[in-house]
């Protein structure tokens, strides 16, 4: 289907660009299919891709968005983007969430003297910018004119910085990003000498440990990674590349990993110098030459390994027999967060990492400063510092904000509010309310990336396009054509002589295309680059070495605060679903199970069982925690994910006013940290501060997804040692399957007669082994399926709707949990068809389960006898807020109350392709049907097939040694197998 | 009773129907009340979708289908009582026979209720009928609730046939006393019953002839309703027991419920002499069989669980002792098991307060046996990730006080608006009278 959708897509996309152009300027609703005079790649019924790039994060993973009928229904990772490869994480699947926010303004708002917003024309609020502008130029306070971005990159900033200088504010655009990664930078400035953020390539390592860098959940460009880590980590013959994790939680990345060393945050760099200290006791890596040796060993010389046991509580052996793995490999990579809210010491352990980085030359080819990060461009939080202290001082007339929140993802010690109500002026562009644009005396709201045209780098060598998907939904206009037309009523026509910002984009990519390929006319490049969503070289086969600088480092030693005996670590950690907050209001997001606490709606503090049950904490009952710079009120979640002494609360919640499925969830945990900076690397300090914890007398239910912990040893998600694996690969060994074929019936087994299959038996096979649990399936399916969002009302009473689950048990000693992803079985020898008394559920020829709405009448007795619990009952008519409604998918029914539905392996996909495979009178090939979770996944964890084609890749991984059916003891015959989890990998893990 | 004569039989039984009470009135009110609630809150779920109720994944059935086995239940002992005691001439069943089957007739209508309400698209019931249609559809007879639709119109259509039939005579001997509407109505009921011998004998052949249709469906009816549990593939739920021990569920809870109505019955019409002391402890002495029988069942579960190795079916027992739903499991141990060991005391079997006291347990106690079997099973079903807690809300509640109120408001009116005791079968266990004087001898066909 990947390749079904590029086909698509590049068939249609030619005659694209310039119709969406037209049709990006009309601004109302009612114009959205103009059907009086139909563009031409609008034909009724049938989708057309646009190319574009996600702007859910800096990581600007390519995107293909599906349009039916004027309306976006659906964004798939771009194929041919490298950053992508085809596949989306969750908050990438959720971005057109943006676009359809019902929180969205509604137009432009003015501030009243009362406090609060009035409804404007645009021409007022254009008057109203370009008098406040008027003004602060007048009195020569051009420089206090202040523009407050998210990363932005490209013609955007481009125009920003040109359109500030017009008014004589040179220094005037801030990129305010809250995952800066400052003590990343200065690490690889100490150590590299490079003040970047490298492009690592984790595939070319054969050996990984991160540093408490979650590069799967939001570390730089998770997709990427996670793309990177699923060949990484592939098992084979000759075992797997190891993957050691070491930090103070069990995260998404942790839990993927060969092994978690378990540390107090601000330690992990003792283990790095644990490394270090051993490769240089026992000389295990002859080959370091004699200078970077004595640099290395004066850093290490304070640290011998007793020393760093007796902190880190990490047993010596086990440290050592990880130090000897790593110098087996030729390319070890070691990666740390290198954000300084996370833990104490970033900039330690970053440098500290790097220095592991420098051991051996082949590491070398993983760190690509050829490619460097768009996270360079961000400002280090000294710059906000300092903003906010001219802000205060009243040195800012000024103040835009795009794409910005400030006011929500600063600690409350900071008073960024405070310095907010010092602006004479605030004019937010953002395209709906959030926390800094509550504060903003005008509101001119933007287009959402989705429907505006633009260009973003997210690293060197990639050059994202964005265009317009569908035409806009709300009366705003493109952040573009506002500054354009306000520096023109400055300026005039001469300074600003681009009709609107799709003309300037088209001209500075002109200069582009007069730089890159000269030799092909500028609209075919152009035609090209909208249709591929962009434009990028293959990569470089080797990046440019590294060399270790001569420097000399020195390592402190962990500072521990005075309250450390009675307090708990603390670690405030960024989800995969929220990022920064940013993905708060996404209602597939809020509803998507968080990987490891498998939690919906609302934040929680984790907190060790036993630790809970030694303080008579329940979960949900609201504990307030207290840092010196503040405290938070959050429900507490007893789960392993967490150490005995340590406590966890995510990121991303919080939001006071960021829409309706925002706002009144706790906790915002950045409250807790303190507002200063660090002076070296200029990010934010975090000290190593202590959390005290006081139980309220409230209560407050967490609404998680899991019924239990465990899997009470029932074998849902099984796992295989990698000898007893390599044991099945080599004799050949078959696994006990059950096809669900007629071959897999037997007569004195089965009460029924076998079914037949007419052309196809469609199947799935699941690769446990490479699921890294982060949900993007779920949301696909959520998407794809218009499958309702309940709200955490329905979620807490157990109505959860969703399709697909990605089901984690912890292993019985809670050490490590398993992933599941769960869904329909499409069983062979379904319990749920004989129950139905009316054939709600019909087995159809094609093996598929089909439940047949209309014809359900509610008995439930299906769900019931379901043993997999996959069938999911509408208890109401579940609706959406306008306009999320016009998100649903047409090939699809909207299910009504009192019918039961589940998984139908994406039947309108199977249809499609069939109906092409017809006109064309051939058989479906293997690989033409890709349902929406084996679309996005990253880890390419499922494999969608016919069992009826003997070589499809089904119809082989069937029996491969590590498949098995789920509950097969009940003779279901399902039609989804498991590929078991390989464990035992690293020799280290006893 | 044997003292009576035909007289003090019509006068005792009719004197029951004179026009009612303030306090009468009051109380068939108030359960009209009950009712309307019942049918509003219904309502309001059709209006909403049924997620207003506590039912949740994965406790996809609750309370409706709680009540409804229990009311199934209670529907079996009047069959029991009026047709297999009666081909087994068991002559103590006479007094209680209406009453029982009343009791019968109207559990099974309030059971045949909430397969509907719990239903998620009522508007569609009749999909399950097999009707001849345009599209060829037909309902799936390999569904137990296909199976169940025909058990229980069954059970219906044969348990009002053969209580009305019954009726006859009697309706036929009110008829005979009444005035103006009433005596038309009771005419009409009694399609122009005469007392010829020629009647007779059809009747008595009718009678029997019910009685031995509806045997087997005490039997069938239960059965059926059992294996909407026992063919899915629920642990906790598959079992070959679950057939007879349905079955004697069904028995033990309804001899209770005879006893619950009939015991403030006999007091407030003063059917004393009627309903005898002697009938009241066979009832008790049955009970404490079907109590036996009961307790055997579920130590045959336990047994089975262990037996089978089977880790799930050895958890899903585990759990229902100890587990969130323990509470409900041992009111219904006691209250099933072990109360009606008490009714081995004669004194106890013989107070009328302790008679009924233990009986309104029993009925406690089946209707959380129900709750545990249909609740607690599925909540901790084979996949841990999907285990739910189930709780109803006030919708559930009100549906169950609505289907208590529906019942005894209907047979509030059968008490009152008809012979709550079979005059003719009582008059059968009397001598019958002397020629003594022409009156006497056509009263007595009455």
């Amino acid at each position: 289907m990947a390749e079904l959708g590029r086909r698509d897509f590049l068939k249609l996309m030619g005659l694209t660009s310039t119709v969406t152009a037209v049709g990006c300027s009309s601004e109302t609703p009612r114009k959205l299919i103009p059907y009086i005079s139909p563009p031409e790649d609008v034909i009724p019924g049938k989708a057309t891709w646009y190319a574009s790039t996600c702007r859910e994060c800096p990581a600007g993973c390519g995107l293909l968005a599906k349009n039916r009928d004027g309306h976006i229904i659906k964004v798939e990772g771009n194929p041919l983007h490298p950053t992508s490869g085809g596949k989306l994480c969750p908050r990438g699947q959720a971005s057109l969430h943006g676009l359809y926010n019902p929180d969205r303004f509604p137009g432009p708002l003015k501030k009243e003297p009362n406090g609060k917003f009035s409804l404007i024309s645009w021409e007022e609020g254009e008057g109203l910018l370009i008098g406040s502008l008027h003004n602060a130029i007048k009195k020569g306070h051009g420089d206090r004119i202040v523009f407050m971005t998210d990363l932005v990159t490209g013609t955007l900033h481009d125009l920003i910085g040109t359109w500030l200088k017009e008014f004589g504010s040179t220094e005037g655009h801030i990129i305010y990003e809250p995952f800066s990664y400052e003590p990343l930078r200065e690490a690889n400035q100490i150590v590299f000498g490079r003040d970047a953020i490298p492009h690592y390539r984790i595939e070319q390592a054969d050996f990984l440990i991160s540093f408490n860098a979650g590069f799967l959940e939001t570390w730089l460009s998770n997709v990427d990674y996670a793309r990177q880590f699923a060949s990484f980590h592939a098992v084979s013959e000759a075992g797997r590349h190891p993957f050691v994790f070491v930090g103070p939680r069990l995260s998404m990345t942790a839990n993927n990993a060969d092994l978690w060393l378990a540390v107090a945050p601000g330690y992990e760099y003792l283990v790095a110098l644990a490394i270090l200290r051993i490769i240089l006791d026992e000389n295990l890596l002859p080959s370091i030459n004699p200078e970077p040796r004595e640099i290395l060993k004066a850093a290490v010389a304070p640290w011998p390994l007793e020393k760093i046991t007796d902190k880190t509580g990490l047993s010596g052996p086990l440290l050592q027999k990880v130090t000897h793995r790593f110098a087996q490999a030729s390319r070890p990579l070691a990666l740390a967060e290198g954000f300084s809210t996370l833990c104490p010491h970033a900039r330690e352990t970053a440098v500290a990492a790097n220095l592991l980085c420098c051991l051996k030359p082949g590491t070398q080819q993983t760190i690509d400063f050829s490619s460097t990060s768009a996270y360079g461009d961000v400002a280090r939080i000294s710059v906000i510092r300092e903003l906010s202290e001219r802000m205060k001082r009243g040195e800012v007339e000024v103040l835009l904000i795009y794409g910005a929140n400030p006011a929500f993802s600063l600690p409350a010690s900071w008073e960024f509010q405070k310095c907010l109500e010092s602006v004479p002026t605030v004019v937010s562009f953002s395209s709906a309310m959030d926390e800094t644009s509550a504060l903003a005396h005008l509101v001119l709201p933007s287009h959402t990336p989705l429907e505006s045209w633009g260009d973003y780098p997210p690293r060197t060598g990639v050059l994202g396009l964005m265009q317009p998907v569908m035409g806009s939904l709300f009366n705003s206009k493109p952040l573009g054509d506002i500054l354009l037309s306000a520096g023109r009523s400055f300026k005039g026509q001469q300074r600003f002589p681009w009709k609107d910002f799709y003309a300037l984009l088209q001209d500075s990519w002109r200069l582009k295309w007069q730089e890159m390929k000269p030799s092909v006319p500028f609209d075919s490049f152009w035609e090209k680059a909208v249709e591929r969503g962009g434009f990028w070289e293959t990569e470089s086969t080797d990046p440019p070495g590294l060399s270790l600088r001569t420097t000399s480092f020195h390592f402190p030693e962990p500072d521990v605060p005075a309250d450390s005996a009675t307090g708990f670590h603390f670690t405030a950690y960024p989800t995969i679903q929220f990022f920064d907050g940013r993905g708060a209001n996404r209602l597939w997001l809020q509803e998507l199970p968080d990987p490891l606490t498998q939690t919906t709606w609302g934040g929680w503090v984790e907190i060790h069982p036993e630790t809970a049950e030694k303080l008579k904490i329940e979960k949900g009952d609201m504990l307030r925690l207290r840092s010196p710079y503040g405290a938070i009120e959050v429900p507490a979640l007893p789960i392993f994910t967490v150490p005995e002494d340590t406590l966890a609360v995510p990121i991303g919640q919080g939001h006071t006013s960021f829409g309706q499925f925002a706002d009144g969830h706790p906790a915002n945990p950045m409250h807790l940290f303190p507002p200063d900076v660090d002076p070296v690397e200029g990010g934010m300090v975090r000290p190593n501060l202590r959390v005290s914890l006081e139980k309220l007398d409230k209560h407050l239910p967490v609404a998680h997804t899991d019924g239990s912990f465990t899997q009470h040893d029932r074998g849902f998600a099984q796992v295989i040692g990698f000898p007893d694996y390599l044991k099945g690969v080599t004799s050949n060994h078959k696994p006990d399957i059950v096809p669900p074929l007629p071959e897999g019936f037997d007569p004195k087994r089965d009460f029924y007669p076998p079914h037949e299959h007419k052309d196809y038996r469609w199947c799935m096979v699941v690769d446990l082994d490479r699921c890294i649990g982060c949900g993007a399936c779920v949301v696909a399916c959520y998407a794809e399926n218009n499958v309702a969002v309940v709200g955490r009302e329905q979620v807490l009473r157990g109505r959860e709707m969703s399709w697909l689950r990605v089901q984690r048990y912890f292993e019985p000693d809670a050490a490590v949990a398993q992933w599941l992803p769960m869904f329909c079985q499409h069983c062979d020898c379904a319990p749920c068809e004989s129950v139905c008394p009316v054939y709600a559920p019909h087995h159809s020829k094609e093996g598929l389960n089909n439940q047949v709405y209309n014809r359900c009448i509610g008995t439930r007795f299906c769900s019931q006898n379901d043993p997999y619990k996959v069938r999911r009952f509408n208890w109401f008519t579940f609706t959406r807020p306008v306009p999320l409604n016009w998100q649903l998918n047409p090939d699809v029914l909207v299910r009504q109350k009192g019918v039961m539905e589940k998984c139908s392996f994406c039947v309108q996909r199977i249809i499609e392709a069939k109906t092409e495979a017809r006109n064309e009178g051939r058989m479906v090939r293997d690989g033409e049907v890709t349902p929406a979770c084996v679309q996005t996944c990253p880890a390419e964890v499922f494999t969608f097939g016919s069992l009826l084609d003997p070589v499809s890749r089904v119809s082989k991984m069937m029996w491969d040694p590590r498949a098995y059916q789920v509950l097969a003891q009940l003779n279901t015959k399902p039609a989804v197998f498991y590929l078991k989890k390989v464990i035992e990998t690293l020799d280290i893990v006893s | 009773m044997k003292d009576l004569s035909y007289r003090d039989v019509n006068r005792e039984i009719m004197n029951a129907m004179t026009p009612p009470g303030k306090l009468y009135v009051l109380i068939v009110a108030f359960l009209f009340v009950g009712i309307l609630v019942l049918f509003s809150f219904w309502g309001y779920q059709i209006s909403r979708g049924l997620g207003v109720a506590g039912v949740m994944h994965p406790v996809v059935w609750g309370t409706y289908l709680v009540n409804f086995v229990f009311w199934v239940g209670i529907a079996h002992s009047g069959t029991l009582i009026s047709a297999i005691l009666y081909l087994l001439r068991a002559p103590w069943r006479t007094a209680i026979a209406r009453s029982s089957e009343a009791m019968t007739v109207f559990a099974v209508m309030t059971a045949g209720l909430f397969p509907l309400i719990h239903l998620g698209r009522v508007w569609v019931v009749y999909w399950m009928i097999p009707y001849p249609n345009q599209r060829n559809l037909w309902p799936n007879f390999q569904s137990p609730l296909v199976f169940d639709v025909v058990a229980i119109s069954t059970y219906l259509t044969v348990s009002v046939l053969f209580w009305y039939t019954g009726l006859i005579p009697d309706l036929a001997a009110i008829r005979d006393q009444a005035k103006g509407v009433r005596r038309r109505l009771y005419g009409l009921f009694s399609l122009n019953w005469t007392g010829t011998h020629h009647q007779w004998g059809h009747y008595g052949w009718s009678y029997l002839l019910f009685a031995a249709l509806a045997t087997p469906l005490v039997i069938s009816v239960h059965s059926v309703v059992s294996w909407d549990f026992a063919l899915s593939i629920v642990p906790g739920w598959h079992s070959t027991i679950f057939a007879p021990y349905f079955v004697a569920g069904a028995i033990h809870s309804g001899l209770a419920m005879v006893l619950v109505l009939l015991i403030p019955l006999r007091r407030i019409y003063r059917f004393e002499n009627i309903i005898t002391m002697n009938t009241l402890e066979n009832i008790a002495k049955t009970i404490i069989l079907t109590g036996l029988i009961m307790g055997y069942s579920y130590g045959i579960e336990y047994f089975m669980a262990w037996y089978s190795g089977d880790r799930v079916e050895e958890y899903t027992f585990l759990w229902r002792a100890i587990g969130h739903y323990a509470p409900q499991f041992w009111i219904m141990l006691i209250c099933n098991t072990v109360a009606p060991l008490f009714y081995f005391f004669k004194k106890l079997r013989t107070n009328l307060v302790t008679l009924c006291s233990i009986a309104v347990l029993i009925n406690l106690g089946m209707w959380f046996e129900r709750y545990v079997i249909i609740v607690g099973s599925v909540a901790h079903e084979y996949d841990p990730y999907s285990w739910g807690i189930y709780s109803p809300t006030w919708v559930d509640y009100g549906i169950l006080v609505g289907s208590f109120s529906l019942f005894l408001f209907l047979f509030f009116l059968f008490a009152k608006f008809l012979p709550a005791i079979s005059i003719t079968e009582v008059k059968e266990e009397l001598e019958p009278p002397r020629r003594r004087g022409a009156g006497r001898c056509k009263e007595a066909t009455g």
